[in-house]
């Protein structure tokens, strides 16, 4: 969510685009373990990070030359 | 499973029901409890299921000291949220100890010329850019310096948030101190030519729940 217009915006406004930036930019993160698999054959096993953050946050810690186009 | 928050060990599943509808489960561990709800579905990338989900979040705080967890984190099973709270807890409850009475406020400052100075400059060379972009960022800086000084008799720490146009800052605050901080900063607004101020919360401390990132 862009703060480029909050300018114009009421404070219950930006108080609302804080708190949702907050809710999915903020709060405890957590690790967790993924089996893919097919019909009861475990396939692939992936570690994850379940991270899911703002856009601005992902840009800056993955290297210029790894983004996706 | 859909996870929203971890609180203490002995606290009750709230009233509170989820953004699916189903009511708010318990898994716990020795020294925290996670608070879950039922879905074998992820939530819609939408904004009203975030909007929900944070109304949720801000609901469980006025009941009880919390670490809100990060939307939406979805674990299959409890036993994978049980392995998870197990090998965090010792931090978490020493986390929710640190945090019990406080709460988290943003304060945003912006000023007119914020949009010229980090915009693109088509219309002007490339030098003037960058003189524009230095001064910009030299002013970023010192709102920084300059607001967590103002906060320094309340904020028990400050976390710099990302933002397009001007400074935003997140100050850990005690509940009783809210209202002086607010003041505060208002009253630094006046004095502040042309400068636009906002402080929103309280709100869990979304940005504090790991450790601290500056101490002031």
């Amino acid at each position: 969510m862009s703060d480029a217009a909050v300018e114009k915006w009421s404070d219950e406004q930006v108080a609302l685009v804080d708190l949702i930036d907050r809710v999915i930019g903020g709060g405890v993160v957590i690790t967790g373990d993924l089996v893919l698999g097919v019909a009861g054959v475990d396939l692939v096993y992936l570690g994850l990070r379940l991270v899911l953050a703002p856009a601005h946050e992902v840009e800056q810690s993955v290297p210029l030359g790894r983004r996706l186009a | 499973m859909l996870l929203y928050a971890v609180v203490p060990a002995d606290a009750t599943a709230p009233e509170t029901r989820g953004i699916f509808g189903q009511r708010l489960e318990t898994i716990r561990g020795a020294l925290v409890t996670v608070l879950v709800e039922e879905s074998f579905e992820p939530p819609r990338a939408a904004s009203d299921e975030s909007q929900a989900f944070a109304k949720i979040i801000c609901d469980i705080a006025m009941t009880t000291p919390m670490l809100p967890i990060r939307f939406p984190t979805m674990l299959t099973t409890r036993s994978a949220v049980l392995a998870e709270l197990q090998s965090n807890e010792p931090a978490w409850r020493r986390r929710l100890a640190e945090l019990d009475g406080l709460s988290e406020v943003v304060i945003r400052a912006q000023w007119p010329e914020a949009d010229r100075d980090l915009g693109p400059a088509s219309d002007s060379s490339g030098t003037t850019y960058l003189v524009n972009r230095a001064a910009a960022i030299h002013r970023r800086d010192a709102s920084v310096a300059e607001i967590s000084e103002l906060v320094r008799g309340w904020a028990r720490e400050i976390k710099v948030l990302h933002s397009q146009q001007g400074v935003r800052i997140a100050c850990l605050v005690a509940n009783a101190d809210i209202p002086q901080l607010r003041n505060a900063v208002m009253t630094w607004q006046q004095a502040c030519n042309g400068s636009k101020v906002m402080v929103s919360g309280p709100w869990p401390a979304f940005s504090f729940v790991d450790q601290a990132v500056v101490s002031i």
